[in-house]
């Protein structure tokens, strides 16, 4: 009953058909056994019986394959998130040890009013947001007139995903460089065509800071919205494009109306992988601007980092933490939960 | 209502020498209403003659014209035809009724109602109004195949095109369609090519059928045409099934010779089509195969009949298939009534009547001499 009772909670209800033909060789095997023990020991034999099916049922006989990696998970992620989460609880700064005695919320009362806190989260919300609509615009753009059949197909392809294989450290210091606004290329580039009004300091000046941060990351990361598309769109099949331009519609509104719309689970993996990126965008700006970017451009993961390592703020930038996480969680768990409603998981 | 040419219509694929031609010089005038199968097998061409008519091919040489008008250079859009795919070709993302509404939102000007209106209409002649809310990914095959058809029908073409559209129903379903879509295209009376391999389709659903093969167009005829008066071997061993026997011989003092087995005195007319050649084809149906068990089968002058000996017998039910050995001879093909008993390894007697054999050129496949039709009651051929 016990061995039952394991081996059922176990299982994934998805997994249950394939499990089903394994399942029925042990199964006929312990029904031999237990009918042979029936007659001899009736009375003496239910705690062998839990023993034997302890021993035999799934769970416990799977317990070596899947054990070792689910306690250091368990241990190194999880529970480093709600140690993490008692942190913020304590109130621990500077070079003392914690001390687990006294639980409040003032770290998470504190972000509240603090005016810094305020604006990194806006401006990580607003990272969040543009740079995902326009990543995944520019990904879409490339992917379709990649896919319209062009010369060198391979060669735009390769190009266009290249920054990606890049580190943040160099594509940081390679941003600066371009926005230089003294001999940077983009002000150069703009001084040669003559629109000297549109130069500025591009990474000092606070209305385009962010900005121009978001254009460097959208150029590192439309690549691999890309190479997502591109495969969303290679399983279209052709005779979709063909049925459409029969009933008449213009090229565009054929992308409009029946390509793009068959895009979604494409759209929705691109987009919740760049969304997670642009919450932990941290190196870059770190490689740019050291733990101050200042205001304009100052995001949580940023903040976090500056409060806990460089103010030893351990329970304030514990909390930033648990802010970032809540926000990661509330990207991922729609898109789990889309996955499961689909049968994915 | 509208009158589609097609005139000296040739595809290329590639330049120079090493160009492909998939098509070559087709000609064919397909009247208002009429129901033409283009029926060929695979890779000879048929698709891409279809597709050219529609505008997803462009033409390399020669003209496609709708009602009189050069439609050649028109895209897709402007030329006023409805095509259904092998796949369908469904958007999965829109409910059947988006499917349908669809190609007049794009192409026409009417309005919602009046858009309403007609996808209503059609869908109650298809008997798919409880459908119209689904999605395409919850219909079975041939629901989906009937919301394809709905899709083309709908938007009231001067042409509807058909590629292979039944090939992935089941056979039941398949014969059931057939009848249904022919049903169909009487009621509409549209103007329909319909592409297929399956020889089958062709005869039983076509007004006339085109045969292609290797890209160059055998044969236009009405089915029944095709099948007693096929222009060239191809269109005979094509057309039909189990397809025709077609035995080689020399033409030695008036009679076919194969081996020693089978020699098979001409007279008359077939005589007089053979003269001054002298390597021919015989070809007969197996239906035309006379099999007796005992004695000569009636019927069959005695110079033309032959032993043999029954290698293999397939049942079907209604008719048996008998492949017969001539000794020093050809193999013969036979259906007899499915009645009647044959086993494997005996011995018989085979008639080949001199009013059912086909002659054709070795060398060109033309045909020489076609079956006398004197018994059958058959409408004159209308070409």
């Amino acid at each position: 009953m016990l061995g039952g009772l394991f081996g059922r909670s176990e299982r994934d209800p998805d997994d249950a058909e394939s499990d089903g033909e394994q399942r029925s060789r042990p199964g006929g095997e312990q029904r031999l056994r237990t009918d042979g023990g029936a007659t001899a020991s009736a009375s003496a034999g239910t705690d062998a019986s839990i023993l034997t099916r302890l021993r035999r049922s799934e769970f416990v006989e799977s317990i070596p394959f899947w054990g070792p990696p689910a306690v250091l998970v368990g241990i190194f992620v999880y529970g480093a998130v709600a140690w993490n989460l008692v942190i913020s609880l304590i109130g621990w700064d500077g070079l003392g040890q914690p001390e687990y005695t006294d639980f409040s919320l003032a770290a998470y009362e504190q972000l509240l009013v603090d005016p810094s806190f305020t604006s990194a989260f806006w401006n990580t919300l607003i990272l969040l947001l543009v740079f995902t609509v326009l990543s995944l615009a520019v990904g879409l753009l490339l992917a379709i007139l990649i896919d319209r059949g062009i010369r060198f197909e391979n060669t735009f392809r390769t190009i266009y995903l290249l920054p990606m294989s890049l580190s943040f450290v160099v594509t940081a210091i390679f941003w600066a460089w371009m926005y230089n606004p003294r001999i940077g290329l983009i002000n150069t580039a703009l001084r040669g065509v003559g629109l000297d009004v549109l130069t500025t300091a591009w990474l000092s000046n606070p209305d385009v800071k962010l900005f121009a941060i978001i254009f460097a990351l959208m150029w590192q990361f439309s690549g691999y919205c890309m190479v997502v598309y591109l495969a969303g769109l290679r399983a279209i099949p052709r005779d979709q494009y063909e049925a459409a331009r029969i009933d008449g519609a213009s090229t565009l509104r054929v992308y409009l109306r029946v390509i793009i719309p068959q895009l979604g689970a494409s759209t929705m993996s691109a987009a919740v992988v760049l969304m997670v990126f642009a919450l932990k965008a941290f190196d870059f700006l770190f490689v740019l601007f050291g733990v101050n970017p200042g205001q304009s451009a100052d995001i949580l993961s940023v903040m976090m980092y500056r409060v806990a390592f460089d103010r030893l703020q351990w329970s304030y930038g514990a909390a930033v933490a648990t802010v970032l996480f809540a926000m990661a969680l509330s990207v991922i768990g729609p898109y789990l939960y889309a996955q499961y409603r689909r049968g994915e998981l | 209502m509208a009158r589609l040419e097609l005139d000296s219509v040739t595809k290329r694929f590639g330049d120079g020498p090493d160009a492909v031609v998939a098509v070559d010089d087709v000609n064919v005038d397909i009247a208002d209403g009429e129901f033409l199968v283009l029926v060929g097998p695979s890779g000879c061409g048929k698709s891409t003659t279809l597709r050219m008519v529609a505008g997803l091919e462009t033409v390399t040489d020669g003209e496609v014209r709708l009602d009189g008008t050069r439609i050649n250079e028109r895209g897709p859009a402007e030329r006023d035809i409805a095509m259904v795919f092998q796949s369908y070709a469904l958007y999965p993302h829109m409910t059947v009724r988006g499917n349908m509404r669809f190609g007049l939102e794009e192409s026409t000007d009417l309005d919602d109602e009046a858009i309403d209106e007609r996808v209503e209409e059609t869908a109650a002649m298809l008997d798919i109004t409880e459908l119209l809310d689904r999605k395409p990914g919850a219909l079975s095959g041939g629901q989906r195949q009937r919301v394809a058809l709905g899709r083309a029908i709908v938007r009231e073409p001067a042409a509807f095109l058909m590629d292979e559209p039944l090939s992935n129903l089941d056979a039941k379903l398949r014969s059931q369609m057939r009848t249904e879509l022919q049903q169909l295209q009487n009621d509409l009376d549209t103007t329909t090519v319909y592409v297929t391999h399956d020889q089958t389709e062709a005869m039983t659903m076509g007004d006339r059928i085109a045969i292609l093969d290797a890209g160059e167009l055998q044969q236009v005829a009405t089915p029944l045409e095709a099948y007693h008066r096929p222009a060239n071997r191809f269109v005979a061993g094509f057309i039909g099934e189990p397809s025709m026997n077609f035995v080689e011989t020399t033409v030695e003092d008036g009679a076919l010779t194969a081996g020693e087995g089978l020699v098979y005195p001409l007279a008359g007319d077939a005589a007089d089509a053979v003269a001054g050649a002298s390597a021919v084809t015989l070809g007969v149906r197996p239906e035309d195969v006379r099999v007796s068990a005992d004695g000569d089968p009636a019927d069959v002058a005695s110079e033309h009949v032959f032993d043999a000996t029954v290698d293999v017998v397939e049942p079907m039910g209604n008719e048996n298939v008998v492949h017969l050995t001539l000794p020093n001879g050809p193999d013969l093909t036979a259906t007899v009534d499915g009645l009647r008993q044959i086993a494997d390894g005996t011995d018989a007697r085979v008639g080949i009547p001199a009013k059912a054999i086909h002659l054709f050129d070795r060398d060109s496949g033309e045909a020489l001499h076609n079956r006398s039709l004197d018994d059958a009651e058959m409408d004159a051929p209308n070409v």
